[in-house]
């Protein structure tokens, strides 16, 4: 030892020694690479729904809650003076509510809020409103599209309900085939706290005959939604999606009758959109009608009926540019009536119809598509009266659409739609058709995800959010 | 016809006396008559004064008398020569007029008869060629001017042509001639100013009378100055004569001045008094700070006695007109407050504010110098010091690294919050609640970077690597005593990787402890090595700096107090006292950290976090990172940087004569760098331990570098050696900057930082409500709160809120509606903010929220407000303790403060620093 030291390389040694040692002990204390956790949405039962039907007079309205939920709860219908509650899940509550009824409200919490679902049709054989007509009741928002025909087609009647207890400010932009439509009368509609409204889209913007509609507030939130009656028939125009690159307006039923998409660039750029078409066996472009040019602001009308006419369909549309897109279905006959659906989200947490019906006279079909990857989807019936049959199981292969003779008891179901784990994105819709004297009655109803669950993000406390993300 | 009386008043003079009486008595012109005055002296003056102009000529007083007091006792004994214009000529017992003195003054007389004083040019005593002065004014600061440089010489270029006399303000005493009717008439010298500017205030009132002042720059005296640069011991008064200098001065200009001008002046003067007393706290004078204060407090706590002088000035102030030319002018006033700052950065001699007394400040101590010395340019000055050059050369590294964080909006990013807020919001902060005490220490720095926490915090981080080189250079003086290795280290140390690290990812923690860290090894020497008592003073220095540290980052405690043990085990027998010393050094962080300390013994794991957000660190460093003391993250250079550096500290080992300093070197590297093994795989930055490792590395080696020197001075292959090992020693520091300065300062710290707090937030937050502010993360949702403002430093340490609250946000978050929004509100959230980018999930589940209104949507952010009530926060109830405790601390601040600070006026720093000196010769 003592002649290590003395040695002029001795200490040298022992250094090299020691680090040798160190660096061995920050070798073998290194971790192997963790891959980075990314925690995932937990899913959550929905707590609390609040919802709108905007103009149920003269309509049936049902709501339904499945009866999936564990807990109690209550959901509370707000018909005018006598407001009705309903405590069992599974259970049907349908009406048919007196003319000029004001909006109602429809609020459940606990376990009658998860899917909680409500919507309102409207049958009439004769006058300026034969037809059938039916809506989802709208969750109040702060942004609601909507894309059909315009007010030169027709009376379009915007309804507006406020059933918060702030005041909404609202804006409405209207696009026409000539671009966005400037109207003085378009801004600064306050609804006070418990306040609607129907507002006459022919005043706003008298011109277009097709547009699309953005209904937005500064503050506030309001219900809102837009029927139409023109020559060819009267529906509700089903709210959708907000602007994105990749819209799939799904629900075309597999009958017959005119089929016209309606496509908007809402944007500040013109929008080359690429037109595909999911149908029974493969997802097509349409011959001559692979791509349509939108220009900034402005909506185009394509008629699709060739080649989706009869089928069941989806149309998918991508663009680089967010565009806004829907779609009218023309019923058959003398008398027409006709039904939109337009641009909808992937029922990837279920998805609840409330209303459907089949009798000798009426077809209740759901359309369901899957444009990107195969999945399996359960069907379930709620029948307002008697044993709920049996669910359905139902396997669409990638890239199809399938559709779905909804055979139920003649007073009346829901439907649940479930996918199954694994399964790709499903975007459906329901259509209800009846035969009458003088033409066929057609209404639609693109699926909505269903209100039962949410998905809870995972959330930590960090001081060091007051810092953005370093890019 | 003249008649002029000499009187010479000597007060323990006795050693310029004999000359001064020669000197009046062999005049050209002689003296009608002379006589003596002796204020009590005791050194035989007395004796000499009755030698030269006789017994009976000599006026004995009292030892406390002052200089006027002595001649308004001589005058008044004195008879009138009827017929004469009769001069009276006073001379202090150090100055000596030249021969013809009294001829040239007299001459000046005749030539301008409406002249009232006279006094010669006025030369050093010693220094015979050095003019002191020509005559004096006065700034506006009540400063006195001579108008003259530093040690100027007379070569005649103050000679005022053609006459030999130059109008001025005023002449000083010592061989001052008055006409005697007007010394009546002005009622002579105030004898409340017994000592200094007492001159100065009869001039002016000579002047204010319409009377003429004028300096004859053919006569000469030679004056010692004894009084103003205390070759005697002053009876007139026990006051320094500094502070006496500058309260008569501060009193004259009050006395005499009109009164809005005074008012003006007293303004002015009080709040200059308080600035430069900062300055020379900070220049470590507190001798000069107490007597600014005392000057100006003197004048300001006695009304009463300005108010008589002034009664007694009436007829000064009504000619005020006629002296206000004669002021210096303002300019000089930037010129001299410039020039103070030069002085303290070049280190060259204390700053002075009451104004010379003359020209010259301290003859003889820099006479050494002198022929070194011969261009005082402040440059020169400052770059012959290596460190200065060593700081200038860091920070243009710095600047050319940190070029996009130095100017911009907010900085933050990494573990720095937005800076925000000032040093008001940072001591409400501290003294509100139990905050972090690190938040004391920003409060105490941003209050003396005025307020701005933002400077103070640029100053800390972005000046890290400067700094740290200072620090490095100036603490290692005592030990290292070869300079060119100190300059090596320092380099080195402030451009090691753990130094840009700490500036790319905002470490404020880190870098505060990398800036200490070379004080702490200086202080530990100390503790060490010294004498009882600066060893003890040391001890209580180091504590209350490592009390500093640990609450910037508590890891460093650990730390020292591992090796303070070991120290203790191998010194503790060798030395007494160091035991206790070292005991005091590690107690003091223990009780000025107490009730903070006790918080992290209870969460154990906080004492790997330091000041700041919480930021983790891979815990996959690559163990060749850790050898190369290289802490990785952002802004730490590739590993081969620090190769010099190893090489060169590996090399040392090689050298026989200082193997045992290298070896405890490395002792202390390889330790750190096991410990910043450990805190890494603790997902914990090293950048602390590596930084002890680096120390020990670099002080070791710079310790044996002067070996280097003796090889240079070797021929042939061992001159090429020190050259191979002096080009690899540099090629760590050099390759840190180059790298540094083409990466940039590249991290998570940035400038122009977004609030993260929209503005209608924070207008319309009332107290106690909070702003949810949710941001989206890889990892999903963060959030946190903010209370009405940007949060300041240190407020992110706060308590967290809980798990039910962050399920309360996950469910708002999630929109699934229910009672989140009302538990939020419940909590205090009156707003919810969520910056871009926007979860469109996010967003629809807040606008779908029933009791939220959304306020502002964009591209950039969006804003919810609570449409419901909003329970305000109770500000945590108010703890009796905590008061208290800030009392006690502070208290005990102060007590070790006074502990640690050096004694009065010991020398002991500059023995030490003679050596480096030498041994520059010796490697020169």
């Amino acid at each position: 030892m003592r002649r290590l030291i003395e040695n002029r390389f001795g200490m040298l040694a022992l250094v090299l020694i020691a680090l040798g040692a160190v660096y061995g002990v920050a070798f073998v204390s290194r971790p192997a690479p963790a891959a980075p956790v990314k925690a995932e949405p937990v899913r959550a039962p929905i707590a609390a729904v609040s919802t709108v039907c905007p103009d149920p007079g003269g309509a049936t309205v049902t709501a339904v809650t499945p009866p999936n939920a564990q807990g109690t709860g209550q959901t509370l219908i707000e018909d005018g003076d006598e407001p009705a509650t309903v405590d069992e899940p599974g259970k049907l509550w349908q009406k048919t509510m007196a003319s000029g009824t004001d909006p109602m409200r429809v609020h459940a919490t606990g376990a009658m809020a998860s899917g909680l679902e409500a919507a309102q049709t409207r049958r009439a054989l004769s006058g300026e409103a034969r037809g059938l007509a039916g809506v989802r009741c709208v969750d109040p928002g702060a942004d609601a599209w909507f894309v059909g025909p315009g007010p030169a087609a027709g009376d379009l009647r915007l309804h507006l309900a406020n059933v918060e207890s702030a005041p909404a400010d609202v804006a409405l932009v209207v696009y026409s085939g000539e671009g966005q439509v400037i109207a003085d009368r378009a801004s600064g509609l306050l609804l006070k706290p418990g306040e609607h409204r129907v507002v006459d889209l022919k005043k706003v913007a008298p011109s277009p005959l097709v547009m699309a509609l953005n209904v937005s507030t500064g503050r506030g939130r309001v219900a809102a939604a837009v029927e139409a009656a023109t020559s060819e028939g009267v529906d509700w125009l089903p709210q959708t999606t907000a602007p994105a690159g990749r819209v799939v307006v799904p629900g075309l039923p597999g009958s017959a009758g005119r089929r016209e998409l309606y496509v908007a660039a809402p944007g500040e750029s013109d929008a080359v959109v690429h037109v595909k078409a999911v149908l029974k066996d493969g997802s097509y472009a349409l011959e001559n009608r692979e791509t349509v040019e939108v220009p900034a602001g402005s909506v185009v009308t394509l008629d699709l009926s060739t080649g989706v006419t009869g089928q069941p369909a989806a149309i998918v549309l991508t663009s680089e540019t967010p565009v806004v897109a829907g779609l009218k279905i023309v019923g058959t006959g003398g008398r027409t009536d006709v039904a939109f659906t337009a641009g909808a989200p992937p029922i990837d947490l279920g998805s609840v119809v409330a209303d459907a019906r089949s009798t000798k006279t009426v077809t209740s079909r759901l359309i369901l598509s899957a444009p990107d990857a195969a999945a399996d989807v359960t069907v379930t019936l709620l029948p307002r009266e008697g044993k709920a049959p049996d669910p359905i199981e139902v396997a669409i292969p990638a890239a199809r659409t399938k559709e779905i003779i909804l055979k139920g008891p003649a007073k009346g179901f829901s439907v649940v739609v479930m996918p199954k784990t694994g399964s790709g994105p499903v975007y459906g819709g329901r259509v209800m058709e009846e035969r009458a004297a003088g033409g066929q009655l057609v209404t639609a109803q693109p699926l909505a995800v269903a209100r039962t669950w949410t998905l809870v993000p995972p959330v930590a406390e960090q001081p060091s959010a007051v810092l953005s993300q370093p890019s | 016809m003249h008649s002029v009386t000499a009187i010479v008043v000597a007060h323990d003079g006795s050693r310029w006396l004999r000359d001064t009486l020669r000197a009046v008595l062999a005049q050209t012109r002689p003296v009608d008559r002379g006589v003596g005055v002796d204020n009590g002296s005791r050194d035989g003056s007395r004796d000499l004064l009755g030698e030269a102009f006789g017994k009976h000529s000599v006026v004995q007083m009292p030892r406390g008398s002052g200089f006027a007091e002595a001649v308004h006792e001589v005058v008044r004994r004195l008879p009138k020569a009827p017929g004469d214009t009769e001069w009276i000529w006073l001379l202090h017992d150090d100055c000596a007029p030249d021969a013809r003195a009294l001829e040239f003054l007299l001459h000046a007389a005749d030539e301008y008869p409406e002249t009232a004083v006279l006094g010669p040019k006025l030369r050093d005593w010693l220094d015979r060629k050095l003019l002191l002065e020509v005559g004096v004014t006065v700034a506006r600061s009540g400063r006195r001017e001579t108008g003259l440089e530093a040690r100027e010489y007379d070569q005649g270029q103050h000679d005022a042509e053609p006459r030999g006399v130059r109008d001025v303000l005023a002449v000083s005493s010592a061989g001052m001639l008055i006409r005697r009717d007007v010394w009546d008439e002005l009622g002579g010298l105030d004898a409340r100013l017994p000592l200094f500017r007492d001159d100065l205030d009869f001039c002016w009132r000579a002047r204010a009378a319409g009377h003429r002042v004028l300096a004859v720059t053919a006569a000469v005296a030679w004056h010692a100055e004894a009084s103003s640069k205390r070759r005697r011991r002053i009876a007139a008064s026990d006051d320094h004569p500094r502070r006496l200098a500058r309260r008569y001065s501060l009193f004259v200009l009050m006395a005499n001045l009109p009164f809005w001008t005074m008012l003006w002046s007293l303004v002015r003067n009080t709040v200059g008094s308080l600035i430069r007393t900062v300055l020379f706290l900070v220049a470590k004078q507190p001798a000069h700070a107490v007597d600014e204060l005392a000057a100006i407090g003197s004048v300001l706590f006695h009304p009463l006695r300005l108010r008589r002088a002034r009664k007694a000035r009436k007829g000064s102030r009504a000619g005020y007109r006629l002296v206000k030319p004669m002021f210096s002018p303002p300019s000089l006033a930037f010129r001299r407050a410039w020039e103070m700052v030069q002085n303290q950065l070049s280190g060259g001699g204390p700053m002075d504010s009451a104004g010379r007394h003359h020209a010259v400040q301290q003859p003889g101590a820099e006479e050494g110098d002198e022929l070194l010395n011969d261009d005082d340019g402040f440059l020169r000055r400052a770059f012959a010091s290596p460190g200065v050059r060593l700081f200038v050369l860091l920070t243009a590294v710095a600047v050319a690294a940190e070029r996009d964080l130095l100017t911009g909006g907010m900085l933050g990013g990494g573990a720095l919050v937005p800076v925000a807020g000032g040093a008001s919001d940072l001591w409400a902060f501290y003294t509100g609640e139990w905050a972090p005490p690190y938040v004391a220490v920003l409060a105490v720095l941003s209050t003396v970077a005025f307020g701005k926490t933002w400077l103070a915090v640029s100053i800390l981080l972005l000046g890290c690597v400067p700094l740290s080189g200072l620090s490095a250079y100036l603490a290692t003086r005592s030990f290292v005593s070869y300079r060119p290795a100190r300059v090596w280290m320092a380099a080195t140390y402030a451009l090691l990787p753990v130094a840009t690290g700490v500036v790319a990812a905002g470490r404020i923690g880190s870098a505060v402890v990398f800036i200490l860290l070379p004080v702490y090894a200086s202080l530990a020497t100390k503790v060490l090595a010294d004498t009882r008592k600066p060893a003890r003073r040391a001890a209580w220095g180091l504590g209350l700096l490592l009390a500093v540290g640990t609450a910037f980052a508590p890891i460093l405690y650990v730390f020292v107090a591992v090796l303070g043990l070991l120290a203790a085990l191998s010194f503790g027998g060798v030395r007494r006292g160091v035991g206790g010393n070292l005991l005091i050094a590690l107690g003091v962080p223990l009780i000025l950290l107490g009730p903070w300390l006790a918080t992290i013994v209870q969460d154990p794991v906080r004492i790997l976090r330091e000041a700041g957000l919480p930021m983790t660190s891979s815990p996959r460093l690559a163990p060749e990172a850790l050898l190369t003391l290289n802490p990785g993250g952002p802004g730490t250079p590739p590993i081969w940087a620090t190769a010099g550096l190893l090489a060169v500290a590996l090399g040392a080992l090689l050298l026989r004569r200082h193997q045992f300093i290298v070896a405890v070197g490395w002792g202390v590297a390889i330790v750190g760098v096991l410990a910043a093994t450990v805190v890494s795989r603790m997902s914990t930055w090293p950048g602390v331990p590596l930084a002890f490792a680096a120390t020990g590395l670099l002080v070791s080696t710079a310790l044996a570098a002067h070996r280097v020197a003796e090889f240079r001075r070797a021929d042939g292959l061992r001159k090429a050696g020190a050259f191979l090992i002096v080009l690899v020693a540099f090629a760590t520091p050099v390759a840190a900057a180059t790298l540094w300065i083409m990466d940039q300062a590249d991290g998570p710290l940035r400038r122009n930082v977004r609030s993260p707090l929209p503005a209608i937030a924070e207008a319309q937050s009332k107290p106690g409500q909070g702003t949810l502010l949710i941001r989206t993360a890889d990892t999903g949702l963060t959030y946190t709160v903010l209370h009405g403002r940007i949060p300041v430093i240190g407020e992110s340490e706060r308590a967290a809120y809980g798990s039910d609250f962050t399920d309360a946000v996950a469910g708002l978050a999630s929109g699934r509606g229910g009672g989140d929004a009302a538990a939020l509100a419940g909590r205090g959230i009156a707003f919810v903010s969520v910056p871009a980018p926007i979860d469109p999930a996010l967003r629809r589940a807040l606008d779908s929220e029933p009791t939220m209104a959304r306020v502002t949507l964009t591209d950039r952010a969006g804003l919810w407000r609570m449409t419901g009530p909003v329970t305000p926060e109770r500000p945590p109830a108010g703890d009796a303790w905590h008061r208290w405790w800030l009392y006690g601390q502070g208290a005990l601040v102060v007590i070790v403060l006074i502990l640690a600070a050096p004694g009065a006026r010991t020398a002991e720093t500059e023995a030490i620093e003679e050596i480096p000196a030498g041994r520059e010769r010796v490697a020169a």
